[in-house]
């Protein structure tokens, strides 16, 4: 190793010495300061450098020096820990471990500006990390001093400032205190600076407002010139800047619907991002997540998108980009929303052939990627035309989803139930690939998960593909299923998976008459669960899809009908009313028409014992019920309640 | 007449000319040209601005004393410059430590560049003909470079393949070896510097100068007029009849 004070070594790219942590602790501010700027030369752009330091407990070493009061060994190791810390968690992990932060913070009222700079640097490349210590913006002398930052002519401090508030702003109160300390205002200044001022301000503006009215509108309104400093940032010469303006105007259209709504600046934003989607770095990258936002749940956007053609650059972009995984996901996920809503951009999709493009990705490695491939073909799927036309339901599609069903990763495995939830519902009676493949039992197991969500999905694709099956098929379903299984989830704590199961058990006794028999299997455990939930339905929903399964068994034999008969009205009562007088009372005017109906079918004149059936109803008030519904306001409603009392005057022996 | 002030106004006389198509004699032109006003601090701006830009540290103190036009810093011209010549003389080493030393955020976020002088360093030790060391140098240092990020692969390759090669100034990759690969990292450096700083890395001069062929191209189809073709004299051509 040279011993001059020259810097410039040969041999300064070799492994780092064994004796670099004892040069580090060493009592000579000359010997130290040599060995500080060694590691950071180093380290600074290498990350492989900085974990092979790392696992030397190099960081400690450094962070020692903080507490020295010579300004260049401060200097140096200031930005030695800020470069460990430069988009590298571990590094941060180990800089905060080893108790650096105090000292860094302290270095901010150093009096020597070039150690301030360095601290302040260092302080914002922790802050760009999410394992950086949360910043309480709720405590007075917090928010004075991020308002000192933020005033600052100082670059080094308002990036600080700016990472601050982008890491640690989360909760709508955190915002509106923001906001009502003045923030905008410094922040508005800032959109007038330097590079990375804007820059920084534009990220932090967007992460006050997100999903806020009220703080976009206080930005709105600060000054005039607030909105407008924005968009003229999206015409900026560097991409990055372009990007964050869209992604802040866009978080205000999103968030405050009386901005930015009109069809000019709409089109900017889309020809725009589809512009930056040609950047080949890091830009072009997350222009994809921002493209998301803007049109995710938005019809008009996904038109615009769709007559700029962004279908073939995307799918451009697909065949271009499929070994980024990040940014692969990012174009999956785009579109999937633009074929969310419109069959012409599914179509335009299925033109392109993009359909294999995606198939692919379900077998990727990253399993972003796989959840984005599933989510997409969720998108794609709702094209009743191709899904009828068998386009997904071939093997080539259905064996790599069913076999997500089995991935290690959660998401993945609820995206795919997503898009086999679609799938299965394929109109014709065989759905023989699914099953064939393992699919059925998987979505079984999967509705006995421990996670609700999962449940839920699972059930609910079992719902679709129990729509229209032939007998076979149901008696295969009931069969993995399980009479106590489904009982057992038509009594789940969640509501909305009682609502699939219901729904599923619906779709079972739709058909033929013989479909009804479905419900009584092993001693009528289905039709009993169904009952007793519906007393105690917490949803509408609920009552619905019960009073349908009802409805559809009491259009069955008598067996049946007494049945459902014995359900509404159970032969213990002490003047408790019948569930379904509540239903009918129900301001919801689909649970009415449900509930009315299932009474229609028990009525049914030609049957022989509908007499009897109406004594019972009219002793439970039923009928008294709807005779106060003559006049309701739903016409469905109406026209049941009529027909009902039609039905029931055919059997009146002229009371009332 | 300064070449600048013509340049200046024949640009800002074509912009006003361009909504009519006729002929334009040399005497009319110039008589309009006379009627542009374009004021003496902007001009002196756009000097300065492309004496700091390039580096031209003496020359824009000189101007600064002589024509009371501000700057920002020298000294930070002077580091940066001192970058550059270290690039251009094949000291990487000595150029990564002072970018280090003026901000150690721009190599830790620019991972393009950093691989750049890194291939560089590599280029300059086969160039010594140091090829032990070259060998260790491209397996610790530039293989990583590689693993972190696909995209700098093709790259490396060609780099590396350089040590295959018995006489390196004739082989496929030799370009490599020339003083314009050192100017072109010099000069990526030079513009991550600025950009840092927050100058534009490009002087404003040549995007004037761009404009005004462009703006003549625009007017020629709809007006002969006294055009300047040679940008170094500026001087006006009779218009073609």
């Amino acid at each position: 190793m040279p011993a001059s004070a020259s810097v410039s070594s040969s041999s300064s790219h070799h492994r780092a010495s064994p004796d670099l942590l004892v040069r580090l602790g060493s009592t000579d501010p000359e010997v130290k300061l040599r060995a500080l700027r060694e590691v950071k030369n180093q380290i600074i752009g290498n990350r492989t450098k900085k974990l092979s330091f790392l696992k030397l407990g190099a960081v400690p070493a450094v962070a020692a020096a903080l507490d020295a009061a010579q300004s260049e060994l401060l200097i140096q190791s200031a930005a030695a820990l800020g470069s460990f810390a430069c988009g590298f968690d571990a590094g941060v992990r180990a800089v905060l471990d080893a108790g650096a932060f105090p000292n860094l913070i302290s270095l901010l009222s150093y009096p020597d500006d070039k150690v301030v700079d360095a601290g302040a640097r260092s302080l914002r490349m922790i802050y760009q990390s999410k394992l950086a210590p949360k910043y309480d913006f709720l405590q007075v002398e917090n928010m004075e001093f991020l308002l000192s930052l933020l005033s600052s002519e100082n670059e080094p401090f308002t990036g600080l400032g700016a990472s601050i508030i982008i890491h640690s702003c989360q909760t709508d109160i955190e915002q509106n205190t923001l906001c009502h300390a003045g923030v905008l205002k410094k922040l508005i200044n800032l959109l007038e600076g330097s590079l990375s001022q804007r820059d920084g301000s534009l990220e932090s503006l967007a992460t006050i407002m997100k999903d806020n009215p009220e703080a976009a509108s206080k930005f709105v309104s600060e000054s005039g010139r607030a909105l407008s400093s924005v968009i003229d940032l999206t015409k900026d010469r560097y991409p990055r800047t372009r990007l964050l303006a869209s992604m802040c105007l866009i978080v205000i259209r999103n968030t405050s619907p009386c901005h930015l709504q009109d069809i000019g600046i709409k089109t900017k934003l889309v020809y725009l991002l589809l512009e930056l989607l040609d950047d080949p770095g890091q830009v072009g990258e997350e222009a994809s997540f921002v493209f998301s936002s803007l049109i995710t749940q938005k019809e008009d956007l996904q038109k615009l998108a769709f007559k700029a053609n962004a279908l073939d650059k995307l799918h451009n972009q697909l065949l271009n980009y499929s070994s980024h995984p990040r940014r692969f996901q990012g174009i999956l996920l785009v579109l999937a929303d633009l074929c969310s809503n419109l069959e012409s951009c599914r179509s335009k999709f299925l033109s392109l052939k993009a359909l294999k493009l995606v198939t692919n990705a379900l077998t990727n490695d990253n399993a972003d990627v796989r959840a984005a491939a599933c989510i997409c073909l969720r998108s794609v799927s709702r094209s009743i035309k191709n899904l009828s036309a068998g386009h997904f339901t071939n093997e080539v599609i259905v064996i790599p989803l069913v076999r997500l069903l089995h991935d290690p990763c959660t998401s993945v495995q609820v995206a795919a139930l997503g898009a086999i939830g679609n799938i299965v519902v394929d109109f014709t009676t065989h759905k023989s690939t699914f099953v064939k493949c393992g699919g059925l039992k998987l979505l079984v197991q999967l509705s006995k998960s421990m996670d609700p969500t999962m449940r839920l999905k699972a059930l609910w694709a079992l719902k679709n593909l129990t729509f229209l099956a032939d007998n076979t098929c149901k008696e295969g379903i009931l069969l993995e299923l399980t009479t106590p299984l489904l009982s057992s989830l038509i009594c789940d704590p969640e509501a909305s998976v009682q609502v699939q199961a219901l729904a599923l058990v619906r779709n079972l006794v739709d058909g033929c008459i013989n479909s009804v028999e479905y419900a009584f299997a092993e001693n009528d455990i289905i039709l009993d669960a169904i009952g007793r939930q519906l007393q105690s339905a917490s949803k509408a929903e609920i009552g619905i899809q019960g009073m349908y399964v009802l409805g559809n068994i009491a259009s069955g034999n008598e067996f049946h009908k007494d049945a459902v008969m014995h359900q509404l009205i159970p032969q213990v009562n002490d003047g408790d009313c019948s569930f379904i007088v509540k239903f009918l009372r129900s301001n919801d005017s689909q649970l009415r028409t449900a509930a009315i109906w299932a009474i229609i079918n028990l009525t049914f004149p030609s049957s022989p014992g509908a007499s009897s059936r109406v004594i019972k109803l009219r002793n439970a008030g039923i009928v008294s019920q709807i005779k106060t519904m003559v006049n309701d306001p739903s016409v469905d409603v109406k026209l049941r309640v009529r027909t009902a009392l039609g039905q029931f005057m055919a059997f009146s022996d002229g009371s009332a | 007449m300064s070449l600048f002030w013509i340049v200046i106004r024949q640009l800002a006389e074509i912009e006003a000319m361009a909504t009519s198509k006729k002929v334009i004699t040399k005497e009319e032109w110039e008589k309009k040209l006379n009627d542009v006003k374009i004021m003496k601090e902007d001009m002196n701006k756009l000097v300065m601005n492309f004496l700091v830009t390039e580096g031209y540290v003496d020359a824009a103190e000189k101007f600064r004393m002589e024509s009371g036009t501000e700057h920002i810093d020298l000294a930070t011209i002077t580091d940066r410059m001192a970058v550059k010549k270290a690039v251009q003389c094949g000291n990487v080493e000595d150029a990564i430590e002072k970018v280090n030393d003026l901000n150690p955020e721009i190599l830790d976020t620019n991972p393009q560049l950093f691989f750049h002088l890194q291939q560089q360093r590599l280029i300059e030790l086969i160039r010594n003909g140091k090829v032990e060391e070259a060998l260790e140098f491209a397996q610790e240092e530039l293989a990583p470079r590689g693993e972190e990020n696909q995209s700098f692969l093709e790259e490396l390759e060609r780099t590396v393949s350089l040590l295959a090669f018995e006489d390196v100034s004739n082989c496929p990759v030799g370009e490599l070896l020339d003083i314009s690969q050192r100017l072109k990292t010099a000069s990526e450096v030079n513009a991550a510097i600025l950009t840092s700083q927050s100058h534009e890395k490009d002087p404003k001069l040549p995007s004037l100068l761009k404009m005004l062929i462009w703006a003549q191209n625009q007017l020629d189809e709809k007006a002969a007029y006294p055009h300047i073709n040679d940008l170094s004299t500026a001087t006006l051509e009779d218009p073609a009849i």
